[in-house]
């Protein structure tokens, strides 16, 4: 009957020095771990328990499922293959550890015989070989084909770590074949067909015969026995304490909206001047990043050529921790001034992290510090000097405010005057900037003509401190709060309704939320409408259009079909960029970038995503759903030569034209 | 160094000015004020002389709407201490008024450097550092783009027209208006200021009865008021100089 029989040729010294390395390298790896739990637990106080069962159930779709980790086909199947291959040789091992040192030791009793074992022999097997194939895998992709994202590392010697990975696992795959091979070349079991991959390496040693197969298999075993104690005791030490970590930080990650960016902690109120600042959760993120650069890929930022990686940030973050500052400076030294003010805060990076890293807190308290130590860019410091004296961006009256409304009939409401139903937050680019009046005033017509009961704040409204508060300066963003919650709390209303995005988030997201009222987005409010049948159109528009998913409505609050429906209401038909929903690409303005010098640009985002959109079949429409991108992208659709091919419109454009 | 930085707040621009019923001054009911931009130049080359060889930064301002919040915010830049200038400066006070005020406030001081902007766009009188000097008698230097601290005296820039610099040395104590700091002002966090308003004192003074007089007295302010022509005089420059005069003569204004 087919048996396990472990130790084979193995003399007893060999076995008992099995041991003592496996307890050795228990001791080396516990204490691996415990040095990073202990620098985990450096950093400030953050509370990461609540709702413990979503938290396991996102590691186990995310950790274990690796759901997102599959959503990048190649290096998707790569990493499964890997990972798969070696959670079935670990518990290969760990089912034969099992058998031989409990159940054969203790009871006198093997379970890895007959059926079972021969099953077992032809799983390993064949899931040890899908380990082969997902490091062939990676080390084509890192060494021959080379994807951008693998290079220009900020730390040189972490090549030596990526290549270490890979050498070791395929020393503890193949010696463990060789040894299974030259065992079974020996004692030909009857079952041997059952373990195809070590038959097959068996038939190659048959020929040298015994005993050179018994000296060559002991010594084989040795080796493997060596390299696969190091390779444990090295996990933590290396890129592979992601097997921990990565599972750790999903586990810990922040089940807030992700429009809500913590405050400033206690404890660093002026932001993160140095590393011992940082919240144990940050220092987790950095260290889960496993350097695949998926965030660097989808970085506006990094795409314009500006000197931001966020994957770059993790990696420098993380070595300069390790360092424990090592002399250098955090600000200047590690990271600099012009890569924290490169970010658009879109997002983007967190949203494809397979790791689950949340970048932006770390960026932004990183800012918090240059903010208080008025390391701001001239531009950005008449932006938040206007913004701090006129409660807009403009630097004009409050006064001015409401001028758009001027040839409005009938008037306006003014919600302080009056109850409304709808409280339209108008937001500083809709209310000033002369070249979205028109599309201001075309909204308020919409609103009238489909009988909305709203009204506006005039000239108590201030900017909402979305990207305010992005920027890093919070005593601004919470002025900003109080002046605005001041004015709310004396209007009656039942709805805030708003079409910029970037007020959507804060107003929805970080606004003290003791008043119940709902705030929507205006599209959310035109889809509602026309569900309701009180926004009816009249004309089937007939255009081919495209549709730009504005970042704080779309990733930060997941609202993707409510502008869609809206768009089809309108009779136009819909065509989609390559990046779309959750992959949409930033337009560049996002985190206060539009209030900033812009810097050494290859090309601007929103450039880039006008060539993405000209790419499209006979689309003739750049469809938007925020006041800044129609200010952004009628700049980019002139500097790329693409006015006469597409015309940018906001949503409301369309939906005023159908009427 | 004990420096002082005397500074006002102007009415913002970015309101519209309108005249009031007397016809002869600005209507304040829709005045907003801001400090004047030189001052606020003249507030971050103070910080920076401290910065840079130690002293001390007193700013003092008259009284007038939003002049806590500006001292404040002069507090979380880095001055150390604040004054505040009581007095009845809404009425018709000019520069020669709020220089004699200043003064006297300023001999108890005992600074060793003043610096004020060279000019605010509400001097109808003159610019106020002159006239401290004259008042102080201290020496005086005007449109001053930085400033480095020596024992016992400044070395000044002072900008010329034609892009010319000169480097003075001034003996102290000395009267410096301000045309530009070394850098622009610093931006200052909310949260500082706000810091600064629950730890910093704002030192009231009453200022004696003001005294305007030397200073012109507005009889009409207005709008800019369109022209209805204009003339273009050619020839050469004695030719085009002479006819000036004449012109001037004509309309009697020489």
């Amino acid at each position: 009957m087919p048996i396990r029989e472990t130790f084979w040729n193995i003399p007893h010294w060999a076995e008992i020095g099995q041991y003592i390395l496996a307890v050795l390298t228990m001791v080396i790896f516990g204490y691996g771990v415990f040095r990073r739990i202990r620098r985990w637990r450096q950093g400030q106080p953050e509370r990461r328990t609540d709702q413990i069962g979503k938290r396991l159930m996102a590691v186990l779709t995310q950790a274990i499922g690796q759901f997102r980790t599959a959503q990048d086909i190649y290096p998707g199947i790569m990493h499964l293959t890997i990972f798969w291959g070696m959670v079935a040789l670990f518990l290969g091992t760990a089912i034969t550890t099992i058998d031989w040192d409990m159940t054969h030791l203790i009871f006198d009793f093997q379970f890895l015989k007959g059926g079972i074992y021969v099953v077992y022999e032809l799983l390993l097997d064949v899931l040890g070989l899908l380990l082969i194939v997902g490091l062939g895998m990676a080390t084509y992709r890192r060494y021959v084909t080379r994807p951008a994202r693998l290079q220009n590392m900020p730390v040189k010697r972490l090549g030596r770590d990526d290549a270490y990975v890979i050498i070791s696992l395929f020393l503890v795959a193949i010696t463990g074949y060789l040894v299974e091979g030259l065992r079974i070349a020996v004692v030909k079991p009857d079952w041997a067909p059952w373990s195809p991959v070590g038959n097959a390496v068996a038939a190659v040693f048959t020929a040298l015969g015994d005993p050179t197969n018994r000296v060559l298999h002991l010594s084989l075993w040795i080796t493997h026995g060596l390299v696969a104690f190091t390779f444990i005791a090295s996990i933590p030490f290396s890129k592979l304490a992601h097997i921990f970590s990565v599972p750790t930080n999903i586990f810990f990650q922040s089940l807030q909206p992700a429009g809500a960016l913590a405050p400033a902690g206690e404890n660093s109120e002026t932001g993160v001047k140095e590393w011992r600042q940082f919240t144990w959760k940050q220092v987790l993120d950095f260290e889960a990043c496993i350097r695949c650069g998926r965030c660097q890929d989808v970085c506006p930022a990094y795409a314009s050529g500006l000197s931001l990686s966020p994957r770059n940030m993790m990696i420098k973050l993380d070595t300069h921790l390790w360092e424990r500052n090592g002399g250098s400076s955090l600000h200047g030294d590690v990271i600099s001034s012009e890569e924290l003010w490169a970010c658009t805060t879109c997002r983007a990076c967190s949203e494809v992290c397979p790791a689950f890293i949340d970048h932006l807190t770390s960026f932004v308290d990183m800012r918090r510090h240059l903010v208080i130590e008025g390391q701001v860019d001239a531009q950005l410091q008449d932006a938040l000097a206007n913004l701090g004296r006129y409660g807009n961006s403009f630097g004009q009256s409050e006064r001015m405010r409401a001028k758009w409304t001027q040839p409005i009939q009938p008037k306006v409401k003014d919600a302080r005057k009056e109850p409304v139903e709808y409280l339209w937050f108008v937001g500083d680019y809709a209310s000033y900037s002369p070249s979205l009046t028109d599309i201001t005033q075309k909204t308020a017509e919409v609103f009238q003509k489909t009988g909305l009961d709203f009204g506006i704040l005039y000239e108590a409204e201030r900017n909402a401190g979305n990207d305010v508060r992005r920027i890093g300066e919070e005593g601004l963003f919470e002025m900003l709060v109080e002046k605005n919650v001041a004015v709310l709390d004396k209007c009656a209303f039942k709805t805030i309704v708003t079409t910029d995005p970037h007020t959507y988030n804060t107003l929805k997201n970080e606004y003290p939320a003791e008043n119940d009222h709902t705030v929507l987005h205006y599209s959310e409010l035109l889809d509602q409408m026309i569900a309701s049948g009180q926004l009816k159109f009249t004309k089937k528009l007939g255009y081919k259009v495209t549709f730009h998913d504005p970042c704080y409505l779309g990733r930060y609050n997941g609202v993707y079909d409510a502008p869609r429906r809206v768009i089809e209401a309108t009779g136009c038909e819909l065509v989609e960029m390559p990046r779309n929903r959750d992959k949409a690409f930033c337009c560049g303005a996002g985190g206060g970038r539009i209030w900033m010098e812009e810097g050494e640009v290859k090309e601007r985002p929103s450039e880039a995503r006008i060539h993405e959109a000209a790419n499209l079949d006979e689309v003739k429409v750049f469809v938007v759903a925020c006041p800044k991108d129609v200010t952004m992208y009628q700049d980019a659709v002139k500097t790329t030569g693409q006015e006469t091919r597409i015309a940018v419109k906001d949503l409301i454009e369309l939906v005023h034209e159908a009427l | 160094m004990n420096i002082v930085v005397p500074v006002k707040l102007v009415p913002d621009l970015v309101e519209e000015l309108t005249v009031d019923a007397s016809g002869s001054a600005l209507d304040t009911a829709w005045l907003r004020l801001i400090i004047n931009e030189f001052d606020d130049h003249a507030i971050e080359q103070a910080i920076l002389l401290k910065e840079q060889s130690g002293g001390q930064v007193v700013v003092v301002s008259p009284n007038a709407e939003g002049v806590e919040d500006m001292l404040f915010t002069a507090s979380a830049k880095g001055a150390d201490q604040l004054i505040k200038l009581n007095g009845d400066f809404e009425d018709g006070v000019n520069n020669h008024g709020l220089a004699r005020a200043l003064a006297t406030l300023l001999r108890d001081l005992q600074p060793d450097l003043i610096l004020t902007g060279v000019q605010a766009h509400n001097d109808l009188d003159g610019s106020l550092g002159p006239l401290l000097a004259q008042y102080l008698e201290m020496p005086y230097v005007g449109y001053v783009s930085g400033v480095t601290a020596d024992s016992g005296k400044v070395v000044a820039r002072k900008e010329y027209p034609g892009g010319l610099i000169a480097e003075m040395e001034v003996t102290l104590p000395a009267v410096l208006g301000i045309q530009a700091a070394e850098q622009p002002p610093r931006y200052v966090a909310i949260s500082k200021v706000r810091q600064a308003m629950k730890t910093a004192a704002i030192d009231e003074q009453e200022a004696a009865t003001l005294d305007p007089s030397g200073g012109p007295t507005v009889s009409r302010m207005y709008q800019p008021e369109a022209t209805e022509q204009a003339t273009m005089i050619s020839g050469s420059e004695d030719e085009i100089a002479a006819r000036i005069i004449d012109i001037f003569k004509e309309s009697g204004v020489l």
